[in-house]
């Protein structure tokens, strides 16, 4: 819940996704959900000669499960709060 | 940190402990991280700043199989729990 | 007549998983992940998941030390068996 809340915050920022197949996407974070399913817009591959076949695509969905890494600009985080929030969390979660 | 055992009464208070601080990551597909740690779930879905990541690529050869690493600096990344192996705190 | 299993407490050779998790805490133990890779270390403490903190842990591929952290938490959806090196 709380990456998940990490996540709608970043909406509208740029990021690059790097899926386990090893393709990276940079696009605008439109939306994201529980699963940490992402949209983005705008979309352009970073490796385009390695994968010609995302040329045409303009937009889209990625499924949570197949993603790495999600590259996030370090100005659109506030670390002190996100330790916090962390630490919270686990407090909430596992009984002391 | 003298008496970790008494810190620690769960897994998770390991990582906990390391929060700001830098830790390694070993990850599947033969990568790992150093970063410094800021957030972490259940999952170990890691946010982490500074990091360097190392990913080894084994060449088979004629004569053997050659090693090489790759190292990549990203400035603030998100790392899904299911690609974690092991953290460790203090990285090297 | 007790209901009770008998218990060997010398060799652990007796009892529940959930006996030999809980008896194991503290003991040097060899963690085995799926892939093949050891890690020997002091086991502070485990959880449902077999999520794993190790202490002194020394990482072995293929017989050989390759790594060794202070300490090592191990995501349990890598481990393949927990070993006791010690009597419990």
């Amino acid at each position: 819940m709380l990456i998940f809340s990490v996540f709608k915050t970043l909406t509208d920022q740029i990021v690059t996704v790097e899926l386990k197949n090893d393709l990276c996407i940079t696009g605008t974070l439109k939306s994201v959900d529980q699963f940490l399913n992402i949209r983005l817009d705008k979309i352009s591959v970073v490796d385009p000669e390695k994968h010609p076949h995302m040329m045409a695509v303009k937009n889209c969905f990625i499924r949570g499960s197949v993603v790495r890494y999600v590259q996030i600009p370090a100005t659109a985080v506030d670390t002190q709060l996100l330790e916090d929030a962390t630490r919270r969390e686990h407090a909430s979660t596992h009984k002391r | 940190m003298a008496d970790l055992s008494a810190q620690v009464q769960e897994p998770f208070d390991l990582v906990r402990l390391s929060l700001s601080e830098r830790v390694f990551v070993k990850l599947k597909g033969e990568r790992s991280l150093t970063g410094v740690l800021h957030a972490y779930d259940g999952h170990m879905n890691m946010i982490m700043s500074d990091v360097e990541e190392t990913i080894l690529m084994v060449e088979p050869e004629e004569s053997g199989s050659t090693v090489q690493t790759m190292k990549r600096a990203m400035e603030m990344l998100f790392v899904r729990g299911d690609s974690v192996i092991l953290v460790s705190p203090g990285a090297r | 007549m007790s209901s009770e299993p008998p218990q060997d407490s010398s060799t652990g050779a007796v009892g529940t998983p959930a006996d030999f998790l809980k008896g194991v805490i503290g003991k040097r133990v060899v963690v085995r992940l799926i892939s093949g890779v050891d890690y020997q270390g002091l086991l502070s403490c485990l959880d449902g998941y077999m999520n794993i903190a190790l202490e002194q842990t020394e990482e072995y591929v293929d017989g050989a030390v390759v790594n060794r952290y202070g300490d090592a938490f191990i995501r349990g959806n890598n481990v393949l068996y927990i070993s006791a090196m010690e009597s419990i």
